[in-house]
């Protein structure tokens, strides 16, 4: 399959790598040129811009940073939309706001455009190791297309719905895994702060209804104190915003995540943005008078 | 003083009818001809478009819903921007985000337009009176050049700071007031679930440090059961959106604010966005009885 890859950052350069391993013919676009190289190196064909993938590909996948841009790349002045080939299917990697997934399908439907929203979850390890979780939210049709692509770089993909629905799981995934970290982080400071050890809170817990995949490896990394990411905190907050702005839209209640969203706001604006998003554990350390 | 007005709605209406009083030639534009109605019969001119109202104006004053109305009235085709001169003045005094206020200003700078932000706090009776809260950002001479105009409207009139500062403050005043409403529904609720008269503890509040003008006009409403809206629910839930967006754009943890916006979010749920912010009350009373109703 043909496959033009927009966006080669921590997460696209694994991905893009993957879809080469398959044995698919990839070629790349990135905003910034040097990024391209280790992809050229490893038998890709480097492209002039969005538009120039576009021409030459049967699928088109893009990820970058939030909305603005997946827009740029599929839609505006050197983008996919400008000169696709019939029959091109666009699929968005990226996590953005639902409603902004259903805008950019509903414009690149206008001009005979597939548009997926299909994020994902997994972080730089799983994009590494080819087992992301991909949500997929768009026409049957299109995800059949785009499947083959998307098998070489997850292993739990699952069609939720109609375009939009992806990125709705994604913003459901987020609050899972957002809140998760946060309680995960309070349940530790609680214990240390109570004068026990929390590694052995941690092992004791592992065993009954509080288990869960963060507080296995989020709380293993919280007790060695390894705060790089991994997933930075002001993706974290980047993603809570997603959630609290489509709550605010459709009048929904979700005060858990309201609260966590704030904790994420002090993140990033006490400077823990680009430290792992377990560094919250130091912001409830700072407001309890502990360490840190 | 050649004056211009766009935006006639329960606030603007009041506020164009004192500068037309205080002696100002008038001209107008509203989206819905028949809102002008009055002020025409008062003397004012009714203009085509609000590029019209422009032309004919030194000072034009805009208040209207949210970010995206002010940017639609003063920069689309036949909006304010195409009938400005050079050496005009907008003043903005709807309630939309510090960023947005900030880069109009900076795009009418270009053709040589001035720029405050002038939000207001004191609602339809305060408009009435004329004894509105002015919030204003921009540079301090050309606040002075529209001061006796402001004074037509309110009565504290603030500068704050530069461009955004008067959105600033007015998001600052939305955080501390409905902050204080969700505050006093739940310390009513409280006394009602408790077994006390929530008019004799108001009362028994009024007296003390917990004292505020939400216990004594929000409060009684709640006490009466009364939420027609003075302020529409749905405008405290849209300038919430402009606090978090804000709190989030800087890092800067809101915790109550956020916790209020949820509460805000479950009011506009249950369609009281067009009654009165004294609906919170009814948003605790419905948790409270979500098992009766299933």
């Amino acid at each position: 399959m043909k496959i033009g890859f927009i966006g080669l950052g921590i997460m696209g350069r694994p991905m893009a790598l993957n879809l080469l391993q398959g044995g698919h013919q990839v070629s790349v676009w990135a905003r910034r040129p040097e990024s391209m190289q280790p992809l050229l190196d490893a038998g890709a064909a480097g492209a002039a811009s969005p538009a120039a993938l576009a021409e030459a590909a049967d699928i088109v996948i893009s990820m970058v940073a939030d909305a603005p841009d997946v827009e740029q790349v599929m839609l505006g002045e050197q983008g996919v939309a400008n000169s696709p080939r019939a029959g091109l299917v666009a699929v968005d990697m990226s996590t953005i706001r639902p409603a902004a997934a259903r805008d950019i399908a509903a414009r690149l439907h206008a001009r005979g455009i597939d548009f997926l929203d299909a994020p994902v979850s997994g972080g730089e390890v799983g994009a590494i190791a080819g087992t992301l979780s991909i949500m997929v939210g768009g026409s049957a049709a299109a995800f059949d297309s785009a499947r083959p692509a998307l098998a070489c770089m997850g292993k739990n993909i699952v069609h939720v719905g109609d375009s939009g629905a992806g990125q709705v799981a994604k913003a459901a995934n987020q609050i899972v895994t957002g809140v998760g970290v946060l309680t995960v982080a309070e349940a530790l400071n609680f214990a240390a702060r109570s004068g026990v050890d929390p590694a052995r809170v941690r092992e004791a817990l592992l065993g009954g209804f509080a288990y869960s995949k963060i507080l296995e490896n989020h709380g293993q990394r919280m007790l060695d104190r390894n705060f790089k990411p991994g997933f930075k905190s002001w993706m974290h907050q980047k993603d809570m915003n997603i959630v609290m702005q489509s709550a605010h839209e459709l009048g929904l209640c979700l005060p858990v995540s309201a609260a966590t969203a704030q904790m994420y706001n002090a993140m990033v604006g006490s400077g823990l943005g680009e430290e792992d998003s377990i560094a919250i554990l130091k912001l409830l350390e700072r407001l309890s008078g502990g360490e840190s | 003083m050649r004056v211009g007005f766009v935006g006639l709605g329960a606030m603007g209406r009041p506020m164009a009818l004192h500068l037309l009083r205080a002696g100002h030639s008038l001209a107008l534009w509203a989206r819905r001809p028949e809102a002008a109605a009055p002020l025409i019969a008062a003397g004012a001119v009714q203009c085509a478009s609000a590029a019209d109202v422009a032309r004919r104006s030194e000072v034009v004053f805009t208040i209207v819903t949210g970010s995206a109305d002010v940017e639609h009235v003063a920069l689309d085709a036949g909006g304010l921007g195409e009938g400005f001169a050079a050496g005009s003045i907008l003043v903005d005094m709807s309630t939309i985000a510090p960023e947005t206020a900030r880069s109009l200003a900076r795009r009418l700078s270009r053709q040589g337009v001035e720029m405050l932000d002038a939000p207001v706090s004191g609602g339809e009776q305060g408009a009435i009176a004329a004894t509105l809260a002015i919030m204003v950002g921009g540079k301090a001479a050309v606040l002075e050049r529209v001061l006796p105009l402001l004074e037509c409207l309110g009565k504290t009139i603030v500068h704050v700071g530069d461009n955004g500062a008067g959105q600033v403050a007015k998001a600052c005043n939305q955080m501390v007031m409905v902050g204080a409403i969700q505050a006093v529904a739940e310390a009513l609720h409280f006394a009602a679930a408790a077994g006390a008269d929530p008019a004799s503890v108001r009362r028994a509040l009024a007296g003390g440090s917990a004292c505020s003008r939400v216990l004594e006009v929000m409060g009684g409403r709640m006490v009466d059961r009364d939420f027609s809206a003075g302020v529409e629910a749905r405008l405290h839930h849209k300038d919430y959106g402009v606090v978090l967006a804000e709190a989030y754009r800087l890092g800067v943890p809101v915790p109550v604010a956020a916790a209020v916006g949820q509460q805000l979010n479950a009011l506009m749920a249950r369609g009281w966005g067009h009654s009165d912010t004294a609906s919170l009350l009814r948003v605790l009373e419905s948790v409270a009885s979500a098992a009766c109703e299933r």
